[in-house]
């Protein structure tokens, strides 16, 4: 079961999995002194580094710190903003669009629509 | 044999200290061991009353510790096994009486004369949590799969791994199967999960340990009592026994109890506890 399950909807926990997720959270901040703005700080330290490389959907990003097998870890879930795909394409010359495109360079470009 | 000391700890109140120290107690004495239990709640003293042993006080370990008689004196011998002895806490005073100093030096005289020393720890983090610990050789927690109680249990290995003390180990107490089967408890696995210690026993729920507390006689003598079997299991393991760990679901209808009887049931817990 992955940390984020509860949180984002996936799965309704039984009241002793709210305990073990609720603990899991309350253990590892009561040890290393966590509060609520520090993990925020945390957060936006993040994405300040990651949307130098990647475009990030600020939107939906979720930071946590939990315990995980005698560790205490910061989990980070942060969704990439969808990219435009663009490539040449070279149709075969067997193939019906080859004697309409004939001579000219095609150029594609994708782009997937947001299911939300 | 060396002599040890072991610490009974648990952060929060309420989770079943006493009633594992004279429990573990008992079933080792039962066992041939020559036992001292020691009630470290000074102020608040139950460890005589679980025992039935509440009428025998004399002298308690404040005055022992203050010079005003002999540990021997103070000892008060179980009146059922004679390798049992108790040494109650002062009711009188609070926890500043002793400091942990003194608390070590009492440990250092109870190991010459018996092969377990096991201190019932007063809840919380204060004096009395830290005289209890400070001459342990091994502490054992008394954890609920319960929130708060798990908290507190996080707590109390932190603690004790500042004290310099080994890894605590986890006695789960006051199970309920029929919850944990229904998903309102945490079950044993969860609570290891998220504490990350080794486990020496799992106590279910038992209404008969609270008529063994009023009747002044341990669970362990009760044949019928599965939290009884589990402390004498529980037992078995600190001295060093491979004893598998109890089952944890109950069988609940006729059926399942058949079935179980005539081997059609779910296969005991093969899993070993380290001792």
């Amino acid at each position: 079961m992955g940390i984020f399950d509860f949180m984002t909807g996936r799965k309704k926990p039984t009241p002793g999995e709210v305990a073990k997720e609720r603990l899991k959270v309350v253990l590892a901040h009561d040890r290393l002194k966590v509060n609520p703005e520090l993990l925020e700080q945390i957060k936006t330290d993040l994405l300040a580094v990651i949307s130098r490389r990647l475009e990030v959907d600020e939107q939906h990003v979720q930071v946590i710190i939990a315990r995980d097998d005698r560790w205490d870890k910061l989990h980070a879930d942060v969704p990439i903003k969808r990219q435009k795909i663009s490539f040449e394409w070279d149709p075969p010359a067997y193939s019906p669009s080859a004697n309409a495109l004939r001579g000219n360079k095609i150029r594609v470009e994708v782009e997937r629509l947001e299911d939300e | 044999m060396d002599s040890r000391v072991i610490t009974i700890t648990s952060g929060k109140g309420g989770v079943g200290k006493t009633t594992t120290t004279a429990n573990l107690g008992t079933a080792l004495a039962m066992q041939g061991k020559k036992v001292a239990v020691v009630d470290s709640d000074i102020g608040l003293r139950n460890l005589d009353a679980v025992l039935g042993l509440e009428n025998r006080i004399v002298y308690d370990l404040v005055d022992v510790v203050e010079g005003q008689c002999r540990l021997r004196q103070a000892l008060i011998k179980d009146k059922r096994l004679p390798e049992l002895y108790l040494l109650p806490a002062a009711q009188t005073r609070d926890k500043n009486a002793i400091n942990s100093i003194q608390m070590e030096q009492l440990c250092q005289q109870l190991r010459q004369e018996f092969d377990f020393v096991l201190i019932d720890s007063p809840a919380g983090i204060e004096q009395g949590f830290r005289n209890a610990i400070v001459g342990a050789d091994e502490i054992i927690i008394v954890a609920n799969p319960e929130m708060a109680s798990v908290r507190d249990a996080d707590r109390i290995i932190g603690l004790v791994e500042a004290a310099g003390k080994p890894e605590p180990r986890l006695i789960l107490n006051r199970l309920r199967p029929e919850m944990v089967k229904r998903g309102d408890m945490m079950d044993v696995a969860d609570v290891l999960e998220v504490l990350g210690i080794d486990l020496v026993g799992i106590v279910p729920e038992d209404e008969l340990i609270i008529v063994s507390i009023n009747k002044g006689e341990p669970i362990v003598y009760e044949k019928r009592s599965r939290a009884g079997s589990a402390y004498i299991n529980a037992a078995q393991r600190i001295i060093g026994k491979e004893v598998p760990l109890e089952e944890v679901e109950e069988a609940t209808t006729f059926m399942e109890r058949l079935r179980r009887m005539i081997g059609f049931g779910p296969p005991m817990a093969e899993k070993r506890v380290r001792s």
